[in-house]
């Protein structure tokens, strides 16, 4: 490794691990490539965007699954502590980056590593043992088939207490296409697949200790950014309040009070019983105590006590869908669903919205099927069945998209590019439905979060229904949430800083020094090579769309006679992306960008 | 409007009134007035000396607020508040009329209580609240009128106790009845840097906000798109919206909301936002 890279990127290396031949080798990172995509989701997205081609498919040993941290991970830097996985989605077939809390993203960087590229398949049920520079492949036959827990206690006692575990649960282990990763049980690498990519490998876990020190570039410099952020983080009422208090599901009554709270797949933006899934009745009710990931000191997670078991959750995200997508209320069972898709390890949006598709279907006659919006029963049993790929449940693990194609009614998937749209209905927030729209890796809330200026006035109160000005603003939360991604901090910290504060955070930590425009440009320049890898993949300006249910007006509530007006957005998006009207990024804007 | 992040700064009265403010709170305001170079911190006058030490030799002043909310004390206690607080370190004092006397008409009263104040102030600079969610627009300009009469400095909007904060409208209103020579301060509601944009674009020189640091780390927001200051649904800037039955006299209410109903900007007068 060169001088320059290890001044930007404390002796970090890529470890690159074949399964199939149960090999390793350690790469030397030019810096360019840090220069260029400085780590996590921008390092990940390089790799794959140059080593996976479009005959290979998202479940072929050939396809790389990316373990990836950042510049800033186990740094005194607030929220540090993530990391991201990066590979082609069996979901959707995009490029697509998962990321996930907890604690297993400073041993990955205390153990030496940028990045853990993992290829091949194992012959047989495998994990992966990192402990600093010694990698082992043992054998995971006693824990395949097992739940996320039981395989992490195992994996512990097995290797060492301290170390950490990213595993996956009978849903990866099965290949569904829902499969989440999970580390420290509950905290998940959720979407798009990922976990059914680590089963194709035959891979049912990666355990890591990491010891080493983590040196900075300037630590004086960082430790006064850091103290700033931390401010700020003190300071706003987003980060001090309403996320330690109520965790994420803060959001229920808000979205609820706005009307875009999806109800029945969609059907309407208010919840009757919102009050009920709320966050200030899952405090009232369940509440055990605050969930911190490493180095966080917002602390939105929870930890539930329902029927004397303490378990992680639930988010806002899982509370919508599986509580007011399918018409459920009942919290406590909700709180439980959650756990077992935990256990499971299974993606409860994409489950969620899913089930709320087949409700749908079976409410039009079009599946046969005892689901019934509002109805717990069996249900439990059907998320089972999901994770081990059984009955309707195999046809749900297959995502919303394929189920409703199957069932002829295409049009009742809600989804993008084949990912489950979240717990905001776009037809109330017009920005946020063209990020739905244009997000790279389908329907996500996180690739530029509208909801922040739209609804809760972060940075600032902009009109919701106004559609002039909002293709800037997601060009600009997208390329932020790319730069910030391969940061890998977590998404909340927009809601207090800067775009600045992301920029000296990185000049501080690395002998990079960059500004806000250009920490905004290494986002862009992410953001045009994961279209790039789309389109070689097939996808074009025709998939930048949403379901047809979004034009028709949502009846009533606080976004009635809404539609969302994405035809008169889309233009004035690809023309300030540089791209040409069929959404392909001109040649001048790729070669600005060194593409 | 072409205006920078260090001109922002230098307009913000950094502020904290409430009435659990502990001596932390004041040491944490004081720090951020002086790291962000604010205009000055806002305070109760119990936390004048402690703020004055804590700025004493910058450019941060200390300004109080005197019968403060309601406007209802003696002339003569809020006279011998602003005579200590000043003695005790305070530049500047944000006293609130007397609401009720403007109301009954007797505008002596009014002026002769604010002249007490000036006068006691010595050479410190005086602000005069109208609380404008208690006033129809008659008696706000009569306020500043009478304001501008008694030696008054500025003229400010709210406590940000009161029925309602400031709005662009007002701010407008008192700036064209004070003229330019003397200040216009818009407080209360003014949490992010689009709210005081807006105060400034309608005339305020001076924005009373416990918001500071929210408006100046946002406002950095701005050089990155042009896109944050596109117009907003005009019911969100308009004082008729704040109105309140149960904060505001009947009377003064429906003042307010007749004006709803002939605005033409009615139409767009139909969601909850």
């Amino acid at each position: 490794m060169t001088n320059e890279s290890n001044q930007m990127y404390s002796n970090t290396k890529l470890l690159w691990v074949s399964l199939t031949k149960q090999t390793t080798q350690e790469l030397e990172l030019a810096p360019k490539l840090f220069k260029q995509f400085l780590g996590g989701r921008g390092l990940g997205v390089k790799l794959v965007y140059d080593h996976v081609t479009p005959e290979i498919s998202p479940l072929a040993p050939e396809n790389l699954l990316v373990f990836a941290i950042g510049p800033l991970t186990a740094t005194t830097t607030p929220t540090a502590g993530r990391f991201v996985v990066v590979t082609k989605s069996p979901l959707t077939g995009t490029i697509f980056d998962s990321h996930c809390g907890g604690h297993l993203g400073p041993q990955l960087r205390r153990a030496g590593y940028a990045a853990i590229v993992l290829e091949g398949r194992a012959k047989t049920p495998t994990y992966l043992w990192i402990n600093n520079d010694s990698v082992e492949f043992q054998s995971a036959k006693d824990i395949w088939g097992q739940e996320v827990s039981p395989s992490t206690d195992y994996l512990l006692d097995e290797t060492d207490s301290k170390a950490q575990v990213a595993c996956i649960g009978p849903a990866g282990e099965n290949q569904v296409k829902l499969a989440a990763i999970m580390n420290d049980k509950h905290r998940a690498a959720g979407r798009g697949g990922v976990g059914a990519v680590m089963g194709s490998k035959q891979l049912k876990a990666i355990v890591i200790k990491g010891t080493n020190p983590v040196s900075v570039s300037d630590s004086e410099k960082l430790e006064h950014v850091v103290n700033r952020v931390r401010r700020l983080i003190k300071k706003d009422s987003i980060t001090n309040k309403s996320l330690p208090v109520y965790g994420t599901p803060v959001l229920v009554n808000l979205a609820n009070e706005y009307g875009i709270l999806p109800t029945h797949n969609f059907q309407e933006g208010n919840f009757m019983d919102a009050e009920g899934v709320s966050g200030e009745k899952l405090l009232e009710r369940f509440f055990k105590k605050r969930y911190h990931c490493f180095g966080c000191p917002i602390g939105c997670g929870r930890i539930s006590n329902v029927q004397g078991q303490e378990i992680g959750g639930p988010e806002y995200e899982t509370l919508w869908a599986l509580g007011p997508q399918c018409g459920i209320n009942d919290l406590e069972w909700i709180t439980l669903a959650n756990h077992r898709c935990n256990e499971l390890g299974i993606d409860t949006i994409s489950v969620g919205s899913t089930i709320g598709c087949a409700m749908e279907l079976a409410e039009t006659g079009k599946l046969e099927t005892e689901l019934e919006f509002g109805k717990t029963t069996q249900l439990l049993e059907l998320i089972e069945d999901v994770g081990y790929a059984r009955g309707l449940g195999a046809e749900i693990g297959q995502g919303s998209k394929t189920l409703a194609t199957r069932y002829k009614v295409p049009d009742l998937a809600m989804q993008v590019k084949g990912l489950e749209i979240p717990a905001y209905d776009p037809r109330g927030v017009q920005g946020h439905a063209l990020a739905y729209a244009t997000s790279n890796r389908g329907g996500c809330h996180l690739r530029a979060y509208l909801i922040g200026p739209e609804i809760l006035g972060s940075p600032v109160l902009v009109d919701r229904d106004r559609i002039e000005g909002k293709p800037e603003l997601v060009v600009l939360f997208q390329d932020l949430s790319a730069a910030m991604d391969s940061l890998v901090l977590c998404r909340f910290t927009t809601f207090a800083f800067g775009i600045e504060d992301y920029a000296d955070l990185l000049s501080a930590a690395t002998s990079l020094t960059v500004t806000g425009k250009e920490f905004l440009q290494i986002g862009e320049r992410i953001w045009n090579l994961e279209r790039l890898f789309n389109i070689r993949e097939g996808f074009s300006a025709h998939d930048d769309c949403l379901p047809p249910r979004f034009s028709t007006p949502l009846p009533e509530g606080g976004s009635r006679k809404r539609i969302v007006h994405l035809d008169e957005m889309l233009p004035a998006y690809y023309k300030l992306r540089g791209w040409d009207t069929q959404g392909n990024p001109k040649q001048a804007r790729k070669k600005q960008l060194a593409l | 409007m072409n205006l920078t992040v260090d001109e922002l700064v230098k307009l913000i009265d950094h502020t904290r009134l409430k009435p659990e403010t502990k001596r932390a709170k004041i040491l944490e305001l004081c720090e951020e007035a002086l790291a962000y170079e604010f205009a000055s911190v806002c305070i109760n006058t119990v936390h004048v000396e402690y703020a004055a030490e804590l700025l004493r030799d910058s450019s941060v002043d200390v300004c109080v607020v005197v019968g403060f909310p309601l406007g209802a004390s003696l002339t003569e206690v809020k006279a011998f508040e602003t005579k200590e607080a000043v003695r005790k370190g305070a530049s500047e004092v944000d006293m609130v009329i007397n609401i009720g006397a403007l109301k009954d008409k007797d505008y002596a009263l009014v002026q002769s209580d604010i002249e007490a104040v000036v006068s006691a102030a010595d050479s410190a600079i005086v602000k005069v609240i109208l609380e404008t969610g208690f006033l129809i627009d008659d008696e706000k300009r009569q306020a500043c009128l009478l304001c501008k009469d008694a030696g008054a400095h500025f003229v400010k909007t709210s406590t940000g106790f009161g029925p309602m904060g400031a709005t662009p409208y007002d701010v407008r209103l008192m700036r064209e009845t004070v003229g330019a020579k003397i200040g216009v301060k818009a407080a209360g509601g003014i949490r992010s840097f689009k709210d005081a944009l807006r105060m400034v674009d309608a005339g305020a020189n001076r924005l009373g906000t416990s918001s500071g640091v929210a408006i100046v780390e946002g406002f950095r927001w701005a050089g990155y798109s042009d896109s944050w200051l596109e117009p907003d649904k005009p019911c969100w800037t308009c004082p008729s919206r704040q109105a309140s039955l149960s904060k505001q006299p009947k009377e003064v209410y429906l003042w307010y909301k007749q004006r709803c109903v002939t605005c033409p900007h009615r139409d767009q007068n139909i969601f909850n936002d």
